[in-house]
């Protein structure tokens, strides 16, 4: 039967995804970038879109919400697949409120105009059916698919006006949006790149080693000369995982470190982060903020006899407080820190914040 | 007609002790509404801002002024879209009913976002008393988390030993330190709430003297200053320094009344500036100070 058919087709996808994003992300270096995480999650919610059994926008927002639970339970410090679930769920929102013909900025946020003026206790359920839902909604998040799709090229489209010539630009680790910000600079400007090799997983070499191909003079230097080399550079550009809610960052070991020094000397550091990283998140969840991987990278296991002897941690990543940042270069253009606010405003409602 | 209204609000501060002054406020402004014999939409705001008036006479404190302009544009919005005016004070009267509604649950809406932030085995720094701040960590505590909770005397009315006896009663380990002791304490504390009276336009907070203080070492320490607040206490005010706080909120209603030369009196608040403040936790959500403005907007343009 073609209906179990592609039922079963979509479980087995499905699965496979979880089990992909169980097994990948250990700390050497996602095995699929970030950006391919985004885009498989939006490819998969829109087939389960397309083939689950709904009847109303709030059938299928339940439904998003509880393949959304099981994708960001298999692997929490991967913030994009749950951003794309919130995504999805705003589209929904929009369009259910387009097709009852209200305006889309009523019924949307909380404030203290609504507060004020609401004639009764909106209770927006979400039951009524409309026809061409389903198209709305899909055809929504295909436009959604290609803005995904065009993240890196229009952020690395802004480099001509941030990069000029003669610079020296500070990195740390593997970014693949700032090696395409850094390459697309490099068709018209010379300019010279240091980049931190970010210990223990040394992702700045392959980092050093891309850029060179492209013809850019780089530098590789050990995460302790990060101080040291920081009164010569020009400015700091980084990527990060995830921007969170307040403006900070959650990034690669060894950024907050850079932040500072960049502080310290009055750097400018500059943030490539496509929209999709934008988390809804603070910081306050200790628990479920840090990764830590094999310690066998800090020591080895060789080292036996010190290792009964001592407590080894590898962490994944490191918090940067937003006083640290410069401005935020996405997909929609240069923003500053205090503006992140916003931008989460327009991706996301506040009622979805906790799946 | 004056005493009947100061009457009606002392009595409300009186039954519910828990009420914030601001929602007494419009609670009586609510009921001098429908006791208006006025014809005119013009001649209703006149004598609510009369109302209004009388009422920062008895309580001067920021939190009645803004629950009163609140309510002033409350009207505003609803005769917009009701020419006549009986019609228009019905609508006026069951909106204000459901808006009362609303806002007493905004304390739980603030309890809920800000308590995820206390961790286990926090140390809390908290200055005088504030409701707010008292159903957070009472939240806190029935969510099974471990804390200790230090809280300034907050001299001149010693407020701090209220807010002691209150957490006392509820099993949190709580000592109260002086005014001055605040720099002294904060090397040991995790993270530092505070409620405020009002939260103005630049984000900044207004709240009992020695808040400003306590900002500033938390700075200087890197420790988070959060600030827990309903969202009916947005002001419109934009003050640049401690000067530009109108002198109508910095004194008790009898003291501006009594006294003729304020130099010599203590001021019983402050303001501490939007760069100093971590994050604000509203009803409306947990804000930037930043976005704080963006909300005002929403509401008074």
């Amino acid at each position: 039967m073609p209906g179990a058919d592609k039922e079963a087709d979509l479980t087995e996808r499905i699965e496979a995804f979880l089990a992909d994003l169980k097994r990948g992300g250990c700390g050497t270096g996602p095995i699929r970038g970030s950006g391919e995480t985004a885009r498989e999650t939006t490819a998969l919610l829109r087939k389960v879109t397309a083939q689950a059994r709904w009847s109303s926008a709030g059938d299928l927002m339940e439904i998003i919400r509880k393949e959304g639970r099981r994708m960001t339970a298999a692997q929490p410090s991967e913030t994009t697949v749950g951003n794309m679930v919130l995504r999805v769920l705003k589209i929904i929102r929009e369009e259910y409120a387009r097709s009852r013909g209200s305006s889309e900025e009523t019924d949307q946020q909380e404030s203290l105009h609504k507060l004020l003026t609401s004639g009764g206790l909106s209770d927006e359920n979400f039951r009524q059916h409309y026809v061409h839902l389903k198209a709305n909604v899909i055809e929504a998040i295909n436009e959604l698919l290609t803005e995904l799709e065009g993240t890196t090229d229009n952020i690395a489209m802004q480099a001509l006006e941030h990069i000029h010539s003669n610079e020296v630009i500070m990195t740390v680790g593997r970014s693949r949006t700032v090696e395409a910000f850094l390459k697309d600079a490099a068709r018209k400007r010379k300019f010279h790149v240091i980049v931190a090799e970010c210990a223990p997983f040394c992702q700045g070499h392959e980092m050093a080693t891309n850029l060179s191909k492209a013809s850019i003079e780089t530098t590789v230097i050990a995460d302790a000369a990060i101080f040291a080399v920081m009164s010569r550079v020009n400015k700091v550009i980084i990527g990060t995982q995830t921007v969170l809610a307040n403006g900070g960052l959650r990034a690669v070991n060894g950024t907050h470190t850079v932040a500072l020094a960049a502080r310290h000397h009055s750097t400018p550091l500059i943030v490539c982060a496509p929209m999709f990283k934008l988390s809804p998140q603070f910081p306050n969840e200790e628990d479920t903020f840090h990764k830590f991987v094999s310690p066998h990278e800090v020591l080895p296991f060789t080292e036996g006899e010190i290792l009964s002897k001592v407590n080894v941690h590898c962490p994944v990543f490191d918090y940067v407080p937003p006083e640290l940042i410069t401005l935020f270069i996405s997909n929609i253009g240069g923003n500053a820190p205090s503006y992140i606010y916003r931008l989460m405003s327009e991706l996301y409602h506040p009622e979805d914040h906790d799946l | 007609m004056e005493e009947c209204l100061v009457e009606y609000f002392r009595t409300q501060m009186r039954t519910d002790p828990d009420m914030a002054s601001a929602v007494a406020a419009i609670r009586t402004l609510l009921e001098f509404l429908r006791r208006d014999k006025g014809e005119t939409i013009l001649g209703l705001r006149e004598s609510l801002k009369w109302a209004t008036d009388c009422l920062t006479e008895v309580d001067s404190s920021v939190a009645v002024s803004s629950g009163g302009e609140l309510f002033l544009r409350f009207i505003s919005l609803t005769s917009l879209e009701h020419q006549d005016l009986s019609r228009c004070k019905k609508v006026m009267e069951e909106r204000g009913e459901l808006f009362l509604e609303k806002i007493s649950l905004s304390r739980t809406k603030v309890a809920k976002l800000c308590h995820t932030f206390i961790k286990d085995g926090a140390k809390i720094l908290t200055h005088s008393s504030s409701r707010v701040v008292l159903r957070v960590l009472e939240k806190a505590a029935a969510e099974k988390k471990r804390f200790t909770v230090y809280v300034t005397e907050s001299q001149p009315d010693t407020a701090g030993k209220q807010m002691a006896d209150a957490l006392r009663r509820l099993n949190v380990p709580v000592t109260v330190v002086l005014d001055a002791a605040v720099g002294y304490v904060l090397e040991k504390v995790d993270l530092v709430i505070v409620g405020a009276e009002g939260v103005v336009e630049s984000g900044g907070i207004i709240n009992k003297i020695g808040t400003y203080q306590m900002a500033v070492c938390s700075k200087a320490h890197n420790k988070p200053f959060y600030v827990v607040a309903e969202s009916f206490k947005f002001v419109r005010l934009y003050p640049l320094n401690q000067q530009d706080v109108p002198d109508r909120f910095k004194y008790k209603a009898d003291t501006l009344r009594t006294v003729s030369d304020l130099s010599d009196e203590h001021p019983m608040i402050d303001y501490t500036p939007p760069s100093l403040i971590t994050l604000l936790f509203t009803d409306l959500g947990v804000l930037t100070p930043s976005a704080v403005s963006d909300e005002l907007i929403k509401l008074y343009l």
